[in-house]
C-alpha cells in the first residue's frame, strides 16, 4: 500500500493545489518543532520551514517516489538546520567570547538564548532538557531529534543523515549517554 | 543472575528504544525479565526518554501559513509561461522563437533597401526638370542698345562717381 504522503506528493506534481495545503496542514508544526529544537529560534525556525515547504513545492516535478515522503521531507530540513548552525557557529563563537565586556554589541547579533517569554513559558525542568540536547553534537542532536521527537524511525533516520542503520544505532546511543550524565541531577530529582 | 552474562548497554538501550530486530528484541525481552541489573538498565533508559518529553513542542506564529502560500504563490507566478508547456516544451520553443526572430528581422531589413525602379522614375523626372528649365532660358528676351541705354541713364546709377567705386576694406 502506498504512503498516503506519497500519493499526495503525486498529486502535486500533477498540479493538485489542494493536496499542498494538506501536506502544510499536516506538516507545519513537526517542522518548526524541529527546527526550533534545532536552531533555538524561532523566527528562523520558521524561515527554514517555510524554505522546506517551498523546495518540495519546487521540485514536485522531478519528485520520484523512490523513499518515504518523510524522509525526503526530513532531509531537505535536516540539511538545511545543520548549513545554519553551520553559518551561525562563528557568531556564536564571538557572542560568547565578548560576553560580558561587549555586550552591546552582542545584543543585535542572531541570539541563540530563549526570548524572555519562552524563559517565562518553560520549566527549569525543561530547560535543563533543551540545554542538554543543545550540548550535543550536531549529528547526535540530529538523531535525537528525529527519533525522540519527530518519530522517524532510525531506517529513516540513516537515509536522512546518510549513514548506516547501526551507526545510526551508535549515534543514538552515545547521545542518549550524554543525556543522562548531564540530567543525572534532574532524574534523580525523581518526579518523572 | 550472573553478571557476566548481562547484556552491552548499547544493546539494552537498543532494545528500550525498539531498534532491534524480531529475533533480537525477543531474546534481549526474555533476558531482561529475568535480569535485574539488566532490567535496571533499561528502567533508566526509558526514565530518561520519559524526562525528554517534557520539552513540549511550540505552535508555530499565526502567519506561518500566510507566509507560506504567499511564497508558493510567487514561485507559481515565477513559473507561469513554462508552467503552461513544461520545460521540455520551453527548451524547444526557445531555438524556434530565435531562429523565428531572426528571419523577421532579416525581412525588415531587406524591404527597407532602395529598389532599382524609384531611381529610374527619379532619374527621368530630374533630366524633365533640367530641359524645361532650359527651355525658359531659351526664351527670355535679349536686351537691345536702346535697353543698355535706359539703364545707364537709370537716375540712381548715373550718381555713382566713376572709378570711385571702390569697396574700402
Amino acid at each position: 500500500m502506498m504512503d498516503q504522503d506519497l500519493e499526495l506528493m503525486l498529486r502535486v506534481r500533477s498540479g493538485d493545489a489542494e493536496s499542498f495545503e494538506v501536506l502544510l496542514r499536516r506538516y507545519r508544526v513537526p517542522l518548526v518543532n524541529f527546527f526550533v529544537r534545532m536552531v533555538r529560534d524561532q523566527a528562523l525556525a520558521e524561515d527554514l520551514a517555510q524554505e522546506v515547504f517551498l523546495r518540495v513545492y519546487q521540485a514536485r516535478r522531478r519528485y520520484q517516489p523512490e523513499a518515504r515522503f518523510t524522509t525526503w521531507l526530513y532531509r531537505i530540513a535536516t540539511n538545511l538546520a545543520l548549513n545554519a548552525i553551520r553559518d551561525r557557529k562563528p557568531v556564536a563563537a564571538m557572542v560568547q567570547f565578548e560576553d560580558g565586556a561587549k555586550q552591546s554589541d552582542a545584543a543585535h547579533i542572531a541570539d541563540e538564548r530563549p526570548t524572555a517569554e519562552q524563559l517565562m513559558m518553560e520549566s527549569e525542568r525543561e530547560r535543563m532538557i533543551r540545554r542538554a540536547v543543545e550540548a550535543l553534537p550536531e549529528k547526535q542532536c540530529a538523531a535525537v531529534i528525529l527519533h525522540k521527537y519527530q518519530n522517524v524511525d532510525y531506517r529513516q533516520i540513516s537515509k536522512v543523515l546518510g549513514v548506516s542503520e547501526s551507526a545510526v544505532k551508535s549515534l543514538l546511543f552515545r547521545a542518549y549517554e550524554s543525556l543522562r550524565a548531564r540530567l543525572e541531577p534532574l532524574l534523580k530529582g525523581g518526579q518523572l | 543472575m550472573n553478571h557476566e552474562k548481562c547484556m552491552e548497554r548499547e544493546h539494552l538501550f537498543a532494545y528500550a528504544h525498539h531498534l532491534l530486530e524480531a529475533a533480537e528484541e525477543r531474546e534481549a525481552r526474555e533476558h531482561v525479565a529475568q535480569c535485574a541489573a539488566c532490567g535496571q538498565v533499561v528502567m533508566e533508559f526509558q526514565k530518561l526518554d520519559a524526562a525528554l518529553e517534557e520539552w513540549k513542542p511550540i505552535a508555530p506564529s499565526v502567519w506561518f501559513d500566510a507566509r507560506v502560500r504567499a511564497a508558493v504563490a510567487s514561485e507559481r507566478s515565477a513559473g507561469f509561461p513554462f508552467r503552461l508547456f513544461g520545460w521540455r516544451w520551453a527548451q524547444i520553443l526557445a531555438p524556434a522563437c530565435l531562429v523565428l526572430l531572426v528571419t523577421v528581422a532579416s525581412l525588415m531589413i531587406s524591404r527597407r533597401q532602395p529598389s532599382s525602379a524609384p531611381t529610374e522614375r527619379a532619374a527621368q523626372s530630374s533630366a524633365a526638370q533640367v530641359e524645361e528649365e532650359l527651355t525658359l532660358f531659351k526664351d527670355l528676351p535679349v536686351l537691345e542698345d536702346e535697353d543698355y541705354e535706359m539703364l545707364a541713364n537709370f537716375d540712381v546709377l548715373s550718381e555713382l562717381p566713376h572709378g570711385e567705386a571702390k569697396v574700402e576694406n
